[in-house]
């Protein structure tokens, strides 16, 4: 092998190695990055990266008409943890831990809505 | 050195080729939707569109849900359907998007043979679920209410673009919208270009294309026996519309009982026909959303049985049965994985 041949060989391996290292990064951060994204009346107000939650803690938000969720972020899930809204469905729905189904308080309009992560499904019916 | 320049040709090509490769698939992996999300239609929606004059053509299909939602609100004193409702037997004027869903929800009516029916619009307020204010209706209630349930009596000037319908009846188009909506969208997209988006509205899902990496659409489908985020399984889908129909959606509990807000047409109550939900995937949003709520009406026999009569619709069903029985048509065995254990059964043509 001449020189010549040597430093493409090694410029070769060097941007193979490049690319596949920064997949691998992508990869990674990707499977890491879990965060949940809070909105309310469709602006998001708030986003918490669930892998780096350590102690569960919570948020209080107020809305319009005295409308008022308490939102509970915990290492690698969420939940409402209560709500004064009329039917409830946001808190009966429990925990989050991916992106497949949001939590939705429609009276008051917040959502909880994971993002990143490796999910099973791009959307829900139902 | 002839050799040699070979090589290091060989060598730029093989390192070009190797960039070029790996850098196209890191472009790829790292391309982001424009994503939006609005309360439209009682519900909430959120739209992801990959590519290209995304961010423009999501905010079209914003405007066009807020038109459509304007146009079919049926509490909204300014909505043409609110005008139907409460126009004492007289014609009103139409929009063309109104009067194409409403002759095409009057097909699918009719098709069903009634078990949809946009005029039941009166038992769900009887029960409580348009205010959340629940109750049960006396028999006696629900007796004169049944005659008032009679899609046949809405008549459609769909030339004149114009309705009326008999004093003390009410329609509601919301078995309907959503599925028509999600239909006007995809090709609102497709047209702008776009060859890869997935809008949930509410729970009814239209896929555009595919995913930005060429593979199909991976979409939930809830279980209606637990509120918790719990799957039933997932279908993958190109192109098509995912919609279900469910007793979990909406519903009270009183004296044990549980009732639910989608209505038999015969009864003026709860549809309880040995189903719990209903999916219905295929190219056409508006025929998946109503069939999703005919069929749960049917129950499980007749809902095959229409489905075996039908295949000009071309529509895949999956059914959750009460005792938890999951059946699936034979079109979904190979896209349909289910995430539970639980029998499954498939259904044949």
């Amino acid at each position: 092998m001449n020189r010549r041949t040597a430093v493409l060989a090694g410029g070769l391996a060097l941007v193979v190695l490049a690319c596949a290292g920064f997949l691998l990064w992508q990869r990674a951060s990707a499977q890491a990055g879990v965060s949940v994204r809070i909105y309310q009346y469709g602006e998001l107000v708030e986003e918490v990266r669930l892998d780096q939650v350590t102690e569960p803690y919570t948020i209080p938000l107020s809305g319009e008409d005295g409308a008022e969720n308490l939102v509970e972020v915990a290492p690698g899930r969420v939940r409402m943890q209560s709500a004064n809204c009329p039917d409830q469905v946001c808190v009966n729905q429990g925990w989050i831990s991916d992106a497949s189904v949001p939590v939705v308080c429609l009276p008051h309009q917040v959502v909880l809505e994971i993002t990143g992560g490796e999910s099973h499904a791009d959307a829900a019916a139902g | 050195m002839e050799r040699g320049g070979g090589r290091a040709r060989a060598g730029f090509l093989a390192a070009g080729l190797a960039a070029a490769v790996l850098l196209g698939g890191c472009a790829q992996r790292a391309e982001e939707p424009a994503t939006g999300q609005i309360f439209a239609m009682d519900t909430i929606m959120s739209m992801d569109v990959y590519g290209e004059g995304g961010e423009e053509a999501l905010a079209r299909a914003e405007e066009t849900i807020y038109r459509l939602e304007d146009l079919w609100a049926v509490t909204d004193e300014n909505s043409e359907i609110w005008a139907l409702n409460h126009g004492g037997g007289a014609w009103v004027d139409l929009s063309q998007e109104t009067a194409d869903l409403l002759a095409q929800a009057l097909e699918l009516c009719a098709l069903t043979d009634g078990a949809l029916d946009l005029t039941a619009y009166s038992a769900v307020q009887a029960w409580g679920f348009t205010t959340g204010e629940y109750r049960v209706p006396s028999q006696e209630e629900l007796d004169a209410l049944v005659p008032l349930i009679d899609y046949t009596r809405l008549e459609l000037d769909g030339e004149g673009l114009r309705a009326r319908l008999p004093e003390n009846m009410e329609l509601d188009l919301g078995a309907v919208a959503k599925g028509y909506t999600g239909a006007c969208l995809a090709e609102q997209l497709r047209q702008a270009g776009v060859t890869s988006a997935i809008l949930r509205l509410g729970g009814n899902i239209q896929a555009v294309g595919n995913r930005p990496d060429g593979n199909p659409w991976r979409v939930a489908i809830q279980d209606p026996d637990s509120q918790q985020e719990a799957t039933l399984g997932v279908v993958e889908v190109s192109d098509q519309a995912v919609i279900t129909s469910g007793g979990y959606q909406r519903y009270f509990e009183e004296g044990g009982e549980t009732y639910w807000h989608i209505m038999d047409p015969d009864t003026a109550a709860p549809a309880r026909s040995g189903l719990t939900s209903v999916t219905v995937i295929g190219a056409d949003g508006t025929v998946c959303d109503a069939l999703s709520t005919a069929l749960f009406v049917m129950g499980p026999e007749e809902a095959a049985a229409f489905w075996r009569v039908h295949p000009e619709l071309g529509v895949e069903l999956i059914l959750v049965l009460e005792d938890g029985t999951v059946q699936i048509t034979q079109g979904l065995e190979e896209t349909f994985t289910l995430s539970q254990d639980r029998t499954m059964e498939v259904i044949a043509p």
